[in-house]
Formats: C-alpha cells, sequence, structure tokens
C-alpha cells in the first residue's frame, strides 16, 4: 500500500494537466478491470462487474488532480508571477518549492513585507527559476506546475505534497485489486479538476448515471495542537461523512456505512466537517438525484506541500469499502 | 376544508430540518393525497403531487415548487457534556443564545443554546456576536449520559412553539418555508373542481436551504414547461429600506429579475390586477436566493416565476407572517394554473417558446 501510495504521489497532476497520474492510474488497474473509459474532460472510468438482481449501478469516485501553481506572467527580470490552481494557501507558499510539468524547478518568495507578522499575497509573490529574462525563463504564460517535496515514511503514518487525493487513489486501486466478488455493477470513477470546483465528477456522475454514489476523498482533523474544533483524528480508522459545508450526506447512505462498518468490526469515525466539499456534492446533484455519501480519509495539512495521512486509515477505508459494495445494499 | 392555521401550526411544530425533511413530508403528503392524482417521493426525499390535466394528447406542464426544510442545528462535537453545533441552513447567529432547542439523539432533548457569558469571555471579544463554534448546547444531562443518548450527526431543531399573534399573523420557527407550502396547499384545493388544461406538480423540495439539490433533481425528473416558485421574503420594518422590503399583510409579491422570466412576471402582474389582489413587485437584480436558482438553468432551461410572501424576522427561531398574505398567494397560483390553456405558452412567451 505504501508503494503504491508514494507512487501515485510522486506524479505531477495539478487540475486540467491530469495526464500522467491518469495514464500511472490506468496501468494499475487494468489488470482488474472489465472496461476502461477515458471521457472528453479526461475522466478515467473503470468499470467492473454487471448488475445482478438487487444489484445497483454505484460510483465510487476519488478525484486525481492536486493543487498546484500556473504562470501568469514572466517580468523583465526573469521572475515568475504565478496564480493558483486548486486553494493553494498563501502561508503555505513562501519557500516552497515547484516543479513544471516541463521539468523546470524553482522556489517561491515574496517581495519584502512592511510587516513579517503577515502573510503574503498570491500576488505579491513569485517564483525564482534561476532565470533572468523573459528570454531565458524556461516557463511561459500557462505553464504549470506542482509542489516539490519528497515523500517520507515516518512507519504507519506518511507525507507528501499530494495525500490529497492520491491516498483515496491508492483506496480504490486497492479495493479494485481485493474486490472478489459484488452483486453490482462499479463504475470506479479517478475525477478531474476537483481542486478548482468539483468539475470532473459533475460531467461523469452525468455520463455514468448512478443509483448510488460513494466519493472518497481527504477530511482535516482535530487532533493537532490547538486544531479548530473537528472529532476526526489521525489513525482513529476511515471517516464516515456525515456533511460538509458543501453538502449533506444521505441520512441513509450515513446509516448503512456506519451499521456496515460497526457490523464488520472496522476502525471508523463519523465527520463532520465545517469548511470543504467533495465529489459527493455534484454527484448528489446528477439527473434527478442520487443518493450519496462520502468516505473520507483523515488528514493533516491539507493543501500543503506536507501532508500527512495514516496508512492504517486508508486500509480501515478499503475494507469498508469492500463491505459495503461487496454485497447487497438495503437503505432504509 | 383546510384550516390553514390549524395546518400551519402542524407543520411549523415539526422539524423536517435540511437533508431530514421526512418528519414534515408525512403531514403534507397526508394533505395533499386527496388533492391530486399521484403522490411520490423522489429520489432526494422531495415530495411530488401531480393533478393530470382534464384534456387528452399532448399538453404542458407547471412546476410549482415550495421548499419544506428548514434551518437547524447539528451536533458536531461533545464537550465535557456541552454539545458543539454546526448550523444547516443559514442562521442568524446573534439571536440564538438563550433559545430552547430539541435535541434529537436517541430521544428527544430538551436543550439551550449558550455561550460563555460575556464577563468571561476574551476581551476583544466582548460584546461581539458569537461565531458558530463559540456556541453550544446544555442538555443539563451529566457527562456519561450525554455520550450515551447524543451521537455527531444528530438534528437540533428550534423548540419555539407556535404562537397566534394579534391581527391574524402567526409566528414560529420554519415559516420560512412552510407558509408557502401552506399557500401551495390552499391552491391545490381551490383547483380541485377545476379542469384543468395542464398537469399541475406541486413539489414540496428539500435542502433549499443548503444546496437547493432538491429542486435541482425534481425539475430535471419532472421536466416541467414552466416553473413557479413560492418562497418568503423579507417584510418592512423599522431600520430597512423600502426597496429590500415588502410590507406584511399587503399581499404576495412578484419577483422581477434576471431569475424570473419577464414575461412571465409580467402575466402574474396582470392576473392579480385582474383579480384586484393586493401584491408588490419584487426586484431582485442577480439572482432570487430561492429554488427558482437550480430550476432556471435546468434541463434546456425552465422560465421561472418567483412569488414571495413577506415574512418577519427571517432565519430565526421565532418569524412571523400574516396569514391572509398566505391565502392570497394561494389563490394567485390557483388563479395561474385555471386560466392556463393550451396556447397559454405562445401567449406568454411568444412564437419563440411554441
Amino acid at each position: 500500500m505504501k508503494e503504491l501510495i508514494q507512487k501515485l504521489c510522486e506524479i505531477s497532476g495539478p487540475s486540467g494537466y491530469e495526464n500522467n497520474i491518469r495514464e500511472a492510474i490506468k496501468k494499475e488497474v487494468t489488470p482488474y478491470a472489465d472496461s476502461i473509459e477515458v471521457d472528453p474532460l479526461g475522466n478515467l472510468m473503470v468499470r467492473k462487474g454487471k448488475k445482478t438482481e438487487g444489484g445497483l449501478r454505484i460510483l465510487i469516485s476519488a478525484h486525481m488532480d492536486e493543487i498546484g501553481v500556473i504562470v501568469t506572467h514572466v517580468e523583465k527580470t526573469g521572475f515568475v508571477r504565478f496564480g493558483n490552481l486548486g486553494a493553494a494557501f498563501p502561508w503555505y507558499l513562501p519557500a516552497s518549492r515547484v516543479l513544471f510539468l516541463n521539468g523546470t524547478r524553482g522556489v517561491i518568495n515574496s517581495e519584502p513585507r512592511e510587516d513579517n507578522t503577515k502573510v503574503s499575497t498570491i500576488d505579491q509573490s513569485y517564483i525564482d527559476v534561476g532565470a533572468s529574462s523573459p528570454e531565458d525563463c524556461p516557463v511561459k504564460i500557462g505553464d504549470v506546475g506542482v509542489f516539490e517535496r519528497p515523500f517520507m515514511d515516518m512507519g504507519t503514518r506518511v507525507a507528501s505534497k499530494a495525500m490529497d487525493n492520491r491516498s483515496s487513489c491508492a483506496v480504490l486501486i486497492e479495493t479494485l485489486r481485493q474486490l472478489k466478488k459484488s452483486p453490482h455493477e462499479l463504475v470506479f470513477l479517478f475525477s478531474v479538476q476537483e481542486e478548482v470546483g468539483i468539475r470532473g465528477a459533475v460531467t461523469a456522475s452525468y455520463a455514468i448515471d448512478p443509483d448510488l454514489g460513494i466519493a472518497v476523498d481527504v477530511t482535516s482533523v482535530g487532533d493537532t495542537p490547538s486544531a479548530k474544533q473537528m472529532e476526526v483524528g489521525l489513525g482513529k480508522g476511515a471517516a464516515i461523512k456525515i456533511r460538509d459545508s458543501g453538502m449533506l450526506c444521505d441520512p441513509r447512505v450515513v446509516r448503512w456505512m456506519r451499521e456496515t462498518a460497526e457490523k464488520a468490526s472496522i476502525p471508523h469515525q463519523m465527520e463532520i466537517l465545517r469548511q470543504g466539499s467533495t465529489d459527493a456534492y455534484v454527484i448528489q446533484t446528477s439527473r434527478s438525484g442520487v443518493p450519496t455519501g462520502a468516505i473520507s480519509i483523515p488528514c493533516r495539512y491539507v493543501h500543503s506541500p506536507s501532508e500527512v495521512v495514516d496508512v492504517k486509515d486508508l486500509e480501515s477505508s478499503v475494507q469498508l469499502l469492500l463491505k459495503l459494495i461487496g454485497g447487497p445494499v438495503q437503505l432504509k | 376544508m383546510i384550516d390553514l392555521s390549524t395546518f400551519l401550526k402542524e407543520m411549523i411544530s415539526l422539524p423536517g430540518l435540511s437533508g431530514y425533511e421526512s418528519p414534515v413530508r408525512e403531514p403534507i403528503a397526508r394533505t395533499w393525497q386527496p388533492l391530486v392524482d399521484e403522490l411520490s417521493v423522489s429520489k432526494l426525499g422531495s415530495l411530488h403531487g401531480l393533478r393530470r390535466a382534464n384534456v387528452k394528447g399532448d399538453h404542458h406542464s407547471v412546476l410549482i415548487a415550495t421548499h419544506m426544510d428548514a434551518i437547524g442545528l447539528m451536533v458536531a462535537g461533545l464537550d465535557d457534556g456541552l454539545l458543539r453545533v454546526m448550523s444547516i441552513g443559514g442562521l442568524d447567529l446573534r439571536i440564538l443564545v438563550g433559545q430552547m432547542v430539541t435535541v434529537h439523539g436517541k430521544r428527544e432533548l430538551p436543550g439551550i443554546l449558550q455561550m460563555i457569558p460575556d464577563r468571561l469571555q476574551d476581551k476583544s471579544k466582548a460584546g461581539s456576536p458569537p461565531g458558530i463554534t463559540d456556541l453550544f448546547i446544555d442538555t443539563g444531562l451529566p457527562i456519561n449520559e450525554v455520550s450515551d443518548l447524543v451521537k455527531l450527526g444528530d438534528l437540533v431543531s428550534f423548540a419555539t412553539p407556535p404562537q397566534e399573534m394579534s391581527g391574524g399573523a402567526l409566528a414560529g420557527h420554519s415559516l420560512d418555508n412552510r407558509a408557502s407550502v401552506a399557500a401551495l396547499t390552499l391552491c391545490l384545493e381551490e383547483i380541485r373542481k377545476f379542469n384543468l388544461a395542464w398537469d399541475v406538480w406541486a413539489v414540496a423540495t428539500t435542502q433549499e436551504e443548503e444546496t437547493l439539490v432538491g429542486a435541482r433533481t425534481s425539475a430535471y425528473e419532472i421536466k416541467p414547461d414552466i416553473a413557479v416558485v413560492v418562497d418568503v421574503t423579507f417584510a418592512k420594518g423599522p431600520g430597512v429600506t423600502d426597496y429590500h422590503t415588502f410590507a406584511a399583510g399587503k399581499g404576495p409579491t412578484i419577483g422581477v429579475g434576471s431569475n424570473m422570466h419577464p414575461a412571465l412576471g409580467k402575466y402574474f402582474k396582470t392576473l392579480a390586477d385582474e383579480m384586484d389582489l393586493p401584491y408588490a413587485m419584487e426586484y431582485m437584480p442577480k439572482s432570487s436566493g430561492t429554488d427558482a436558482m437550480a430550476i432556471q438553468v435546468s434541463e434546456e432551461g425552465i422560465p421561472c416565476a418567483v412569488l414571495g410572501i413577506p415574512l418577519r424576522y427571517m432565519h430565526t427561531p421565532l418569524e412571523m407572517v400574516v396569514l391572509k398574505d398566505i391565502q392570497r398567494t394561494g389563490r394567485l397560483l390557483a388563479r395561474f394554473i385555471t386560466q392556463l390553456e393550451t396556447d397559454t405558452m405562445e401567449k406568454i412567451f411568444g412564437e419563440r417558446k411554441a
């Protein structure tokens, strides 16, 4: 599992530019898939199984894009001005390193601040790629990059720049690998452009037209020093989402997940997230509505270049998913 | 004959928070049952009542949307025997401290919304309204019993009982938007004796206070030719501008703005004039803040009208409405429906929509 997480995290795939990560995931899932399809927006849809009696068409979605940067301007002096792809928080930017898709590397810094207790805005920041003029600058307007920071193994806990959401991609791949049989028609979706407004899952849900939706994504935690009020903690199991600021999970789906986890004694915790949302939001709103829930991977320092997850939580999530989709579903 | 006050009081005595509407859907379904030809529940819990047209062959359909969900709170954490909360829908946090609530745990528990006394809190915060994470609920129970009875995600609804006021007004929680559900119900009763040229879909939508997902998905499923959304609007009061608010007791508002089809607004205005029904035009230049936002852009686009019932103290546990405005809204809706003819689409929208 750890090797898979590392492999997926180290690939660059900012929102809208998911080619490389899509190819890598495709390679991983090919041995287990009935069919694989890439839609016009770049979503990867992996189908497995047929609907048998009492079975449903179940969509299981994890976005594969990550936050990143996009070049907006190159100054006469060769410094690169940039915008964000997704919520790259300004307080994590100073001294971060970025890797552009064309291989160029750079360091982020900012104009001097009057007051060093204040965070520089992204407009005050720039990327130094070692150039001294637009002519010798190896990137141009529109080039995109991701944050660069090596994968770090801390035991059961691991850190990387793209745990959001490659950890969930790993969960989906592992679930697909371990799945023995299911009465359902399963569609594993690796969606694009979640970080820039949950876009890929909109069109994919429309195309798939599922009876039931499950999103897998990371969530914040409340177990770090002076953390904001939140009940979720690292290592305490798969987090079953009740709601976040973008949507309310279908109460029938929440109950099904909770009871399944309890019955199978799978480590789990309940999640209420005050800020943020996932693919589940748009799956629920698709067509005439889809009962939808979400399983979350507890993650510290979300949207920083060093996001930390606990591999045990990923394993619990795989176990829970296997139980959920491995048998008949009764929503009540 | 439906007694408006009795029915509305029943509805505002029930929770039915966004995403969890079943408690209030039950009495609405029971009341609509004899008034419609078919009754069903959408995948996301919206109640669909269909009054079939009395004509054979192709005919149009109209969707009347009133959301039935209510604002409230959800238990987001247990903190030394007290409950931390997250809001469901947009709450006016300034007036929550000191309110009585019902915690829907293993059993229903009375609770009080509270925060740190002003004198004991951080000086920088003194005198200012609370944030949602400053609030907590005290059930009076000791720590160990709280964790037995209450868990994360349990709902918290306002416990304010309905109160009949002087002047034909009614006060209580969740009048946004149960007042509009009542208006639609009166309309259904009134049109019962009429033959209809259009199918009429009465819909009590879910989750308007959160994501509009009920209206969005019901509109997709029903695919009506036009939609009328009824929701509450801000009633006049001291200190607010005339153009943002509308006198309670002076009839419904007819919405005008980019969220509403101008021809439909005009059509409603003509109807109200013909009926000699008091009304006000409500200008909403950007968006209406109602289900119409989702319905308008559903499918290939659905022309919407928005009617507003003036409401005082919106998004608080004690809202107030004048019953006469609800009756007038119901009558206006009924008039609209009974006037619909085979060629009404062409009449309202011209050849373009034919």
